[in-house]
């Protein structure tokens, strides 16, 4: 081989192999942009890093957070994901105000909310472990469970007094931390706990990751889609009590989308799930990645309001985290995926 | 002759005469229920009505067919709504419509190019768009409703011709025979089928992957777009909340009309029987003066009760498939154990 060939083949070498390095690593480097990016923002807007406004941050991220974590046990499952979860919760506080207000006290309402959650949660991942699709059951389901939540509050409000035995979870803190933000992150660490240390735990991760491996080994998706759709619809219990013991008072459209500023709350729920990178194949996450989706999308909301937008650009920010993320991951595990 | 084989039809397209009956007894109740329905006004109630939800639930049944779904389908139309009536004072009713049908349409391509090219599923990336749509609504309306200044402009296509259609359900109806000549009839139409019912059959012999998901996705978002410029210009208002309760009527219209979530399977007249029965129903409880969540109740009642008839035949034909192939086994086991006495 000549000399100049050799240098030319080495210098087209050092080329590729920048442009390799590049390819290589520019997914990570474009997301070190935006961690700067981000960063920059969080120090020049006014008052963001402050104490009170972490506190904020990590309080106002605890519904959607915890109804997160119950989620993420449906899509580590290979459930996809249901798209009744705020229905349920609607339905949870109608029964928990209805309770609080005839004067039953917090433990027997607190009950009577999650056995509601529980039995609409199990019907649903029964019909799911049947062979139902879950996209389509449970979009079913929410219909049926809203109609059941308006027609037995016929569509009222109902409020309960304001001393009573729900105050110290809507209102109340420790030490300065809200009740409500130490039922989050006591939630998250027991959901991670039960899904690293448990048996329990590791099926689930397997009946995502490889269906017919569970099937094989006598694990099947009948009885753990029940399980984690009843898991999914304690969560969703758990916020609508929070959310009641705040405002003291429930109506079925509380979780709706013309309540909230948000966006509908569903698809917020499900957006913390996919934009802390679980597959939606299941089998790959964790609800620590979950919890921390949570308070990262309420910091980026927290902080747009902060620098004084609408609602109408937070929802956009928030749709265009959801699509970027799912595109950022598609893109990353596009070679650990068969076609169809 | 075919066509007025009963028998044929019926035992060559079980899903499809259960719709049709599905839809002939939801009329017949609320005609028998009601003195009221039964009736030309009634009529062009419904039709009006089928005009919008017949092209979402047309879109839809197009997307599971390939076996995809499309969940942005209602926020989607919210923003053609919001475009045409914000549009409409400005610039005429017929530029507006054709900028929010070139917006939606286009929507629609995108989704459907980065599922085709990217392999995102389609569920997983019409959740986001879902989200994203709402805020870019939300933008262009502002956070309010929107309306019109001169209520008159819109008036057209809501005359009444030959007593129960108008202009929009001529429309769509003239879509509807488009769409269903097309599936049946072209090359593409039947790609559509095939990426649906067998995707990795189909792209191991060599069917384009690409070109039909981009086309169901496309078509996905024209229908958006024009029952969000329908409702918009029929009511000369719109919200930039509105119409989600079009993703939960279009399933069931498409569940009901025979798609199966495994895709392949359904058809153009599967959505419109489909339409039709979610409409009866709908208008018949409007009748009832029942509030619309209670509506939504029932559609969702009538979504499981589908999906558990669906899922009940699934099961059942592969409960016979597994005894066939047991009974299979067992003669060539005699057969063979015959043969080595012998």
């Amino acid at each position: 081989m000549s000399a100049a060939a050799d240098s030319k083949r080495s210098a087209s070498f050092r080329q590729s192999t920048a442009l390799a390095i590049l390819k290589q690593n520019g997914l990570n480097i474009f997301l070190a942009i935006i961690a700067l990016v981000f960063i920059g923002f969080a120090i020049t807007t006014h008052n963001y890093l402050t104490l009170f406004n972490i506190k904020t941050i990590v309080r106002d991220a605890a519904l959607v957070g915890i109804m997160g974590i119950g989620l993420t046990f449906v899509t580590l499952s290979g459930n996809f994901f249901l798209l009744s979860m705020k229905e349920t919760a609607a339905l949870c506080i109608i029964t928990f105000a209805t309770s609080m207000s005839h004067d039953y006290g917090f433990i027997i309402s607190l009950v009577g909310a999650l056995a509601v959650a529980m039995v609409s949660g199990g019907l649903q991942g029964l019909l799911i472990g049947r062979g139902g699709n879950p996209i389509v059951v449970t979009l079913g389901a929410a219909g049926i469970l809203y109609g059941i939540a308006s027609w037995w509050s016929d569509n009222l409000v109902i409020s309960f007094r304001r001393p009573n035995d729900a105050e110290w979870l809507g209102t109340g803190s420790v030490m300065g931390i809200p009740n409500i933000t130490i039922t989050f992150i006591v939630i998250a660490i027991l959901a991670e706990l039960v899904l690293r240390k448990t048996s329990f735990g590791r099926q689930v991760y397997l009946i995502g990751a490889n269906r017919a491996a569970g099937k094989a080994t006598g694990h099947e998706n009948r009885s753990m889609a029940i399980k984690v759709c009843m898991i999914a619809s304690v969560c969703c219990a758990i916020v609508a009590v929070a959310f009641s013991a705040q405002m003291s008072s429930a109506q079925a459209n509380y979780f709706s989308s013309e309540f909230g500023s948000s966006g509908d709350f569903t698809i917020l729920v499900i957006a913390t799930v996919m934009v802390a990178g679980n597959s939606i194949m299941g089998g790959y996450g964790s609800t620590l990645r979950t919890s921390l989706g949570a308070v990262f999308i309420s910091a980026v909301d927290n902080m747009m309001v902060l620098q004084g937008y609408n609602s109408g650009p937070r929802v956009l920010s928030v749709g265009l985290m959801i699509v970027f993320s799912i595109l950022v991951f598609a893109y990353i595990r596009r070679d650990n995926r068969s076609e169809g | 002759m075919t066509f007025f084989n009963f028998k044929k039809i019926t035992s060559n397209d079980p899903d499809l005469t259960f719709a049709i009956l599905l839809s002939a007894l939801v009329f017949a109740f609320f005609s028998l229920y009601e003195p009221l329905f039964f009736n030309i006004n009634t009529g062009f109630a419904i039709m009006e009505r089928f005009a919008v939800l017949g092209l979402v639930g047309l879109a839809l049944t197009l997307c599971i067919i390939a076996g995809e779904i499309d969940l942005s389908i209602g926020s989607n139309a919210a923003l053609s709504a919001v475009i045409v009536v914000r549009l409409t004072d400005s610039i005429g009713a017929p530029n507006a419509i054709l900028i929010a049908l070139a917006l939606a349409t286009t929507i629609g391509l995108i989704q459907g190019f980065f599922i085709a090219y990217l392999k995102v599923r389609a569920i997983v990336l019409t959740v986001g768009t879902l989200m994203l749509l709402r805020g870019i609504t939300l933008f262009a309306a502002d956070e309010k409703t929107v309306m019109l200044t001169d209520f008159d402009i819109p008036d057209f296509i809501q005359e009444k011709m030959f007593y129960i259609f108008s202009p929009a359900s001529f429309l769509v109806l003239g879509l509807f025979v488009l769409v269903a000549l097309f599936m049946r009839y072209t090359k593409y139409g039947r790609e559509v089928y095939a990426i649906g019912g067998a995707r990795k059959e189909a792209v191991a012999s060599g069917v384009s992957l690409k070109r039909p998901m981009m086309i169901v996705f496309a078509i996905s978002g024209l229908c958006a777009g024009i029952g969000g410029a329908i409702i918009g210009l029929r009511s000369g208002t719109a919200q930039p909340l509105g119409l989600q309760y079009l993703l939960l009527a279009a399933t069931v219209a498409a569940f009901i009309g025979g798609v199966s979530v495994l895709g392949g399977k359904g058809g153009v007249v599967g959505a419109f029987v489909g339409t039709l029965t979610v409409n009866f129903l709908n208008t018949g409880l409007v009748f009832n003066v029942t509030p619309a969540y209670i509506a939504q109740m029932y559609l969702g009642g009538l979504l499981l009760v589908v999906i558990l008839f669906q899922n009940m035949s699934k099961v059942y034909e592969d409960k016979q498939q597994r005894q066939l192939k047991l009974a299979d086994t067992d003669s060539f086991r005699q057969r063979l154990l015959k043969s080595l006495k012998a």
